[in-house]
């Protein structure tokens, strides 16, 4: 006679409530990393011509390869640190919990590196040109944003950027004539004519890059061409009288091709810029402008790119944090911390998951 | 394989030592540092793949590998309970239905894409392929791409 008896209810799961938690907390994590990364690979599905090259996008593979193994021994000192803490050597599981703390911060060491090689080239969206014509837009704006500092720096007093010329254009008519000129008269002198020609220097590229002429038509001849009109004998007369104020300029005619002027191109911009770069007086004035280099799709890459890695850096800082709670505790450690351990543990072994993902995706593909 | 792994839970107390499982986590440990190694050797040797969606391929399959050993073994996964099964399933579920949702709005068309940079990308292979045609190297538009590879 047998019977058999029901089975006794099982209530709920076989894991601390706090277990349970972060365990959900981190099923809501994977639904946020995987919210980004789908979207930079369909976006890169999207992109024919996604910058690859590495010496473009400046992405150290080093660096993300060494940082996948710095997260990867951490990962490894957190489980010795529960395992150690269940065997009941409490001090050994604060020191794997210590190492895994400098880990963290030696990956974020590492990534403020690259981060900062990044910011370096200005490889941040929003500020890279994609093709050409942007490109020179760039250089021209930083140009005159350089011009405009000095100004200002120069004028204080003086708040439009003309009056700002005019008081410059005066100031060196005075040094000039000034008798019994001091050392520091001259030195005066010198550092306002610098700043002159970085002016004029500005002006040239802007308008040949506004008008889209070859750096190698003067701007003196623009006017001129503007209103260039054979048949017309007033235009003649004026050409003529124009002709004898620059005699260095070569004729109208001789600029042309096919009866065209040839348009500016960022490579003579390029070298335009580290020409002057080169220059004794302008050099260290310019020493913050860069040739541009549009990269197709850079500001989606750079959007993307700190958009992930910057979302994994704040999660790292939040373990590292949840880490010094363990280490704070210090001679206290006991089995009673074991559970706790082993959550900031599967916390930091999702932050290590998100980055085996993210490295071939950013760094290898 | 199951109590004793289930040693290495939450509450061990009762009954016996408690064995560490040192091995096989420094087991697991040297297989992610060589699947890190094979993947930073792919990446070094490209140009021997026959074309870059094999090496995706590949590399994305060793960061899976990667990522089951970290699950299974580092977050114990694999000595816990169905549970974990109903936990997960939904979470990669709503996480692939983006990248599938996403993708014939983005990552392809139906129509003629007219994006500045799609444009763009298309006149610089138009002009890389006239130059290789015409067998002479022209300097300016186009040139861009490759002004940016020295820096």
């Amino acid at each position: 006679m047998t019977h058999t008896h029901p089975k006794p209810l099982k209530m709920g799961i076989p894991i601390p409530n706090s277990k349970l938690g972060m365990w959900l907390f981190l099923g809501t994590e994977i639904m946020f990393f995987t919210a980004f990364i789908g979207t930079y690979i369909v976006l890169r599905m999207g992109s024919p011509g996604w910058p690859t090259d590495v010496h473009v996008t400046h992405i150290l593979i080093e660096a993300g390869a060494v940082n996948t193994f710095v997260l990867i021994l951490s990962s490894f000192f957190v489980v010795l640190a529960h395992d150690a803490l269940l065997g009941q050597k409490f001090a050994r599981a604060w020191q794997y919990t210590l190492w895994t703390l400098i880990l963290g911060c030696l990956f974020l060491g590492i990534k403020s590196v690259e981060y900062y090689g990044k910011w370096e080239h200005d490889i941040l969206p929003g500020h890279i040109p994609e093709n050409d014509k942007q490109a020179m837009d760039k250089v021209v704006r930083k140009f005159g944003a350089i011009v405009d500092t000095r100004l200002a720096a120069a004028f204080p007093k003086i708040p439009k950027r003309e009056d700002q010329k005019s008081e410059l254009d005066s100031k060196i008519a005075e040094l000039k004539v000034k008798k019994d000129a001091t050392a520091a008269d001259k030195k005066e002198l010198a550092e306002a004519e610098a700043l002159d020609r970085l002016f004029t220097e500005q002006v040239d590229l802007k308008e040949h890059v506004r008008a889209n002429w070859s750096l190698a038509f003067p701007l003196a001849a623009f006017d001129q061409y503007r209103t260039m009109d054979d048949s017309n004998e007033e235009w003649k007369m004026k050409y003529a009288a124009w002709k004898a104020e620059h005699p260095d300029l070569k004729d109208l005619n001789e600029y042309l091709h096919d009866g065209k002027l040839g348009p500016v191109t960022l490579h003579e911009v390029n070298d335009r810029v580290e020409k002057l770069k080169e220059d004794e007086h302008l050099g260290p004035l310019l020493a913050s402008l860069q040739p541009a280099h549009p990269i197709l799709y850079g500001n989606l890459f750079a959007s993307n790119y700190f958009l992930m890695t910057g979302f994994h850096a704040i999660h790292v800082i939040i373990g590292l944090f949840m880490f010094t709670l363990v280490l704070k505790k210090g001679s206290r450690l006991s089995l009673n911390d074991a559970t706790f351990v082993e959550n900031i543990g599967l916390y930091w072994h999702f932050v290590d998951l998100v980055w085996i993902f993210l490295f071939p995706l950013i760094y290898i593909v | 394989m199951s109590d004793h792994a289930h040693g290495a839970a939450h509450d061990d107390g009762h009954g016996g030592e408690f064995h560490s499982h040192f091995k096989s986590y420094f087991s697991v440990f040297v297989a992610l540092c060589l699947f890190t190694l094979v993947s930073y050797a792919a990446d070094k040797i490209q140009g021997l793949f026959p074309n870059r969606n094999v090496m995706t391929a590949i590399v994305l399959g060793i960061a899976l590998c990667k990522a089951l050993c970290v699950m299974l073994i580092f977050m114990h996964l694999k000595f816990e309970r169905a549970w974990k099964y109903l936990l997960l399933a939904p979470t990669f579920i709503l996480a692939a239905t983006i990248p599938f949702a996403l993708t014939p709005d983005i990552g392809s068309s139906y129509y003629t894409p007219t994006a500045p940079q799609i444009l763009e990308h298309e006149a610089q292979e138009a002009q890389k392929a006239a130059d290789k045609a015409s067998g002479h190297h022209k300097s300016g538009h186009g040139d861009s791409e490759k002004k940016g590879s020295h820096h």
